[in-house]
């Protein structure tokens, strides 16, 4: 019955309580569908910088991330690719090399980071090869074949077809060099990758930098980030040669971690204030009501309904507020984001971050248990808490003062 | 009647009130018992001290000196829990004005009391439900207070008062918002379940018709007893 009053007491004022629970299901609705749009937002970003290019994690000799020389190898890099294939989570496993070389044609020469990829499986952990504007990808039994970004073909003045002169320093500390004929450009719309990169045959590469079969990472790719770095562990696990280091996304790109951290601890500042906010509209109708039924707590009293018992049927009381508005909200908010989930938001003219991490002009929200539930739980247990406050009130009722109250 | 042991006793009970600088003597040495099936009726001026002396009775206030005894428990040896829980036993009230929850039926403001009392739901139902017949209420269970008027209102709270079987009902002017026809009845109710049920009543009122009904008179003036029917009878 105890609650039954409660729910009974909620609708004396029906108007009052309606547009608590309307101001708590617009709050929770937006914190829903806020923190969707975020997290969605984050992981398009990471997908999408990651496949590019770095791919979900990868396998490198120790010291590699601080200090990328081609000299540091994994002397068996197909012992390290079949070992992390094999666990569940990681479908693609591909070797790499690279170096900064420096790209001549005649009079003109550019420095640029050349990486050795072995056509056939390169395509399953990097998306470079779909962004080809002009000729083609790499592709198996290709030799002496070179990709280039369009910024630095442009640098460098060649049209496909033609020859590129390769300068670098091989692994056994002579100096490597080459001759390759462009025969794809790429465009990634990433201007230091546009400006920047280059592929070639891994073979070719492990022959003119004198690496005899090694290579300088693995990387791996998956069905998605999350699956691929919840994998990490197991792929520590099977590998042979212990001396190799996993590297999930946050260490192969740093920046985009830190942009992504500081973004969210931004937001998080608003969205808890957005919490507290609500808490105070909701104590602000509890408060009200109790005040306003101070001679009939006394008259509770006086029929001997203990005090923690009254105050108790208000906390309820709230807790039945909180709820509701906080349901409302998570249908309201849910609905919004699973709609959007399907088609998307434009996101027109947005520059700094998202651009700069290579986002599509639309952007998914994602609903999740996090996203979903963290908002309205975080309201409710504040709610929750500041009830305290009249519950303490209530509680420190003397019947004879209550019932003379006016 | 004079062997039994009273159902409440109170001896030497002063009650002062501090507002500011100022302070109220309510009650001014009140030496009172009040035996098992008594009806009676306190008078006295507004501000002679009815209120604090049926709330000191009660356990809903204390006195600054003096005792109250009810049905053997000295009320000032009990802390905040168990004079609420004597008070849901052992005392029924009923007051002038908002005397039943608005969002309940009159049957389920019956019914709460013996909720508080832990009485199972099917009992509960059938005890309330009876009391409100025995009221005169019978066929407005499910009216909520707002659809009752307001003699109707105090008979559930007389019922309320009654249902959980309490060793005595203390009534603050309860007749004081009603028509004289209305008052009539509400009284003539109260005595007749006296007579039944056994319960003793303490009634403080203005009403020389109530009064004319009583079967014992208190009268208060200046928080101290200055006539007693009861004591003219059997002297001290
Ligand atoms: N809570 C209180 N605080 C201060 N004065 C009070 C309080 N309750 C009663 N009094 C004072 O005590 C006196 C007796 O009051 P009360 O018992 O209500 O008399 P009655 O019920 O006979 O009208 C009055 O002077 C009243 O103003
Ligand atoms: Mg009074």
């Amino acid at each position: 019955m105890l609650a039954a009053l409660a729910w009974r007491n909620l609708w004396r004022r029906k108007i009052r309580t309606w547009l608590s629970v309307a101001s708590m299901a617009f709050a929770t609705a937006l914190l829903v569908f806020m923190l969707s749009f975020q997290l969605g937002s984050y992981a398009t970003m990471k997908a999408n910088a990651l496949r590019l290019f770095e791919g979900f994690a990868r396998i490198e000799p120790a010291g590699y991330t601080d200090d990328p020389d081609v000299r540091r190898m994994i002397a068996d890099p197909e012992a390290a690719a079949a070992a992390a294939r094999k666990v569940p989570g990681v479908s693609a496993a591909a070797p790499r090399a690279a170096a900064y070389v420096i790209l001549a044609n005649g009079e003109r020469s550019y420095g640029a980071a050349l990486d050795g990829v072995d056509p056939a499986r390169e395509p399953r952990v990097s998306t470079l090869s779909a962004t080809i504007r002009q000729g083609r990808y790499l592709k198996e039994g290709d030799d002496d074949a070179i990709v280039l970004g369009d910024a630095l073909a442009r640098d460098l003045g060649l049209k496909l077809g033609d020859r590129v002169t390769v300068l670098g320093s091989a692994a056994d500390q002579t100096v490597a060099a080459d001759s390759l004929r462009l025969v794809g450009v790429f465009h990634t719309g990433l201007g230091d990758v546009d400006r920047q990169v280059a592929e070639m045959p891994l073979a070719r590469f492990q022959d003119t930098f004198a690496m005899y079969g090694a290579a300088n990472v693995v990387v791996l790719g998956g069905e998605s980030l999350g699956e691929v770095t919840r994998a990490l562990p197991a792929v520590r696990a099977a590998l042979g040669d212990k001396s190799l280091k996993v590297q999930d996304w946050g260490a192969l790109m740093p920046g985009l971690k830190q942009a992504i951290t500081l973004d969210f601890s931004t937001s998080m500042f608003w969205y808890a204030s957005l919490v507290v906010v609500v808490a105070f509209i909701i104590l602000n109708t509890l408060i009200m009501s109790a005040l306003e039924r101070t001679r009939e707590f006394g008259m509770l009293l006086a029929l001997g309904m203990r005090a923690e018992k009254i105050a108790g049927m208000m906390w309820l009381e709230m807790l039945f507020l909180a709820v509701m508005g906080a349901g409302a909200g998570i249908a309201v908010g849910g609905a919004a984001t699973l709609w959007f989930e399907g088609h998307g938001i434009a996101i027109a003219g947005l520059e700094g971050l998202m651009a700069q991490w290579g986002l599509p002009g639309r952007i998914y929200p994602t609903l999740s248990a996090v996203s979903a539930l963290s908002g309205p739980l975080a309201i409710v247990a504040s709610v929750a808490l500041g009830g305290l406050i009249p519950y303490g009130r209530v509680r420190a009722l003397k019947p004879v003062a209550a019932m003379r109250a006016a | 009647m004079p062997s039994e042991a009273p159902i409440v006793s109170c001896r030497g009970l002063k009650k002062r009130y501090r507002t500011g600088a100022v302070e109220t003597v309510a009650l001014n040495g009140v030496d009172l018992d009040i035996a098992p099936g008594d009806f009676a009726t306190l008078a006295g001026p507004s501000g002679s001290g009815k209120t604090t002396l049926l709330n000191l009775i009660g356990g809903l206030d204390t006195p600054s000196e003096g005792e109250v005894v009810v049905d053997g428990v000295r009320l000032g040896e009990l802390g905040k829990n168990a004079l609420t829980d004597l008070r849901l036993r052992k005392i029924g009230f009923v007051f002038q004005a908002y005397n039943l929850i608005p969002v309940l039926s009159a049957v389920e403001n019956v019914e709460f009391i013996l909720q508080l009392q832990g009485v199972a739901p099917a009992e509960r139902r059938a005890r309330a439900t009876a009391a409100l017949k025995e009221v005169g209420l019978e066929g407005m269970e499910d009216r909520r207070p707002g659809f009752l008027s307001g003699g109707q209102q105090q008979r559930v709270a007389v019922a309320r008062a009654l249902v959980s079987r309490p060793s005595i009902v203390l009534a603050d002017e309860p007749t004081a918002n009603l028509d004289s026809k209305t008052a009539g009845e509400l009284i003539d109710l109260m005595a007749r379940l006296n007579a039944e049920a056994g319960a003793s009543f303490l009634i403080s009122t203005h009403d020389a018709r109530v009064i004319a009904r009583s079967r014992r008179h208190i009268e208060l003036t200046d928080g101290r007893v200055t006539s007693d029917s009861a004591a003219a009878r059997e002297p001290a």
